[in-house]
């Protein structure tokens, strides 16, 4: 006569022998359900994932980059995407720590190299070359005095030109309480207003 | 009109050029096919295998992981508390049983021997009293045995305290 553990086993033995097909159909049918909720967040949020990337690279193919490994790193976590509770906010986040850890070990590029840069991505419309050419110039010394100010009052000045983010939003990107993101932004902005009139009165 | 660049206001007007740049340079659109050709990268990153999945009864989210953990803790815990209690038993109340002598080795077979040295503590040789004489009457009869007179005391002079060894005649004859 058979024991009741010996049934269990034969039980459990019968639905991995017998019915592996439901077992593989589930697992199945989940990952098609994250593939196409992966698919739903790279419609979604990979334009702003660039563009949040593009303001401190400042480079189309390096944003281009880091956008595509932050979803490589989505697709890797795929499985914590329950957890997630607000995936914008998660998904600049890790953009954001991607971005700066290449700005970290990428060579400072020459300032010219952004002027250029910048002539080509800016918006020409209405504008003659020369009025194009002195635009960017502008934005490029306006970055150089950007890139000067130190990096928590950068970040949180960088975050804060995004309109979608509010402060609530910017401190959890970098991990910080709200009331740090407002303080950093005033200084940041006294800080920008001190190099600006230096710059000017050096003129 | 307040100038101050200390103050928020002025200081945010003072500072809109640089926020002008970095809204220009975050409104920027994206580039064309952006998220077709992460759509394609990501289809090409091969997918993690699953070889193997839990049956159905097996699953971690049926619970049987917690239930079996819950069980292990209780099984270390119970068996712990039952070992420590048939030790002590046996200490406290088998007393008829004989007790454990451990003898000690009477010398340690490696290390540092004595070849045989005897320590001898040094210690000084105390002070010796000569035996005292035992005299009996016996062995010395001329001695009489009638009381001894008390013995005059001679004072000497002043002459005689510088020249004491000289005779008492010739000490008062004149020279």
């Amino acid at each position: 006569m058979m024991s009741t553990s010996q049934a269990i086993v034969a039980g459990i033995a019968a639905e991995w022998m017998e019915n592996p097909t439901s077992a593989a159909l589930n697992e199945e049918a989940r990952q098609r359900a994250e593939d196409h909720a992966l698919a739903a967040m790279v419609d979604q949020y990979a334009s702003a994932l660039y563009r949040v990337a593009y303001s401190v690279l400042r480079n189309q193919a390096d944003a281009e980059d880091a956008v595509q490994e932050a979803f490589v790193r989505v697709l890797r976590h795929r499985d914590s995407l329950g957890e997630v509770r607000d995936h914008r906010v998660w998904l600049i986040r890790i953009v954001w720590n991607i971005v700066l850890d290449r700005k970290r070990r990428a060579k400072t590029r020459p300032e010219t190299d952004d002027v250029a840069e910048l002539a080509r991505v800016l918006p020409s419309t209405g504008l003659s070359a020369e009025e194009l050419a002195a635009a960017a110039q502008h934005h490029a010394h306006v970055l150089g005095c950007v890139d000067r100010l130190p990096a928590k009052e950068r970040q949180v000045l960088m975050l804060s030109a995004f309109e979608e983010l509010s402060s609530v939003e910017i401190a959890s990107v970098l991990g910080i309480s709200e009331s740090s993101v407002r303080s950093r932004l005033f200084r940041a902005r006294n800080l920008m207003a001190d190099l600006l009139d230096h710059e000017r009165s050096l003129r | 009109m307040n100038s101050n660049p200390r103050d928020p206001m002025t200081s945010e007007s003072a500072s809109s050029p640089a926020e002008e740049t970095l809204r220009l340079i975050a409104s920027l659109p994206a580039p064309e096919g952006l998220e077709r050709r992460v759509q394609s990268l990501l289809d090409a990153v091969p997918h993690r295998g699953r070889v193997l999945a839990w049956p159905q009864s097996f699953r971690p989210e049926s619970g049987w992981m917690r239930s079996a953990a819950a069980a292990a803790i209780v099984f270390v815990v119970a068996g712990g508390g039952w070992g420590v209690y048939t030790r002590v038993e046996n200490t406290h109340f088998d007393q008829n049983q004989p007790a454990k002598v451990i003898v000690m080795p009477a010398r340690i077979p490696s290390g540092f021997g004595g070849a045989g040295a005897i320590r001898t503590p040094e210690t000084l040789p105390g002070p010796k009293a000569p035996e005292p004489v035992k005299v009996s009457p016996e062995a010395n009869p001329a001695r009489p045995k009638t009381a001894k007179k008390p013995i005059a005391i001679h004072k000497p002079s002043n002459g005689e305290a510088s020249q004491p060894d000289k005779p008492a005649a010739e000490a008062g004859a004149p020279r």
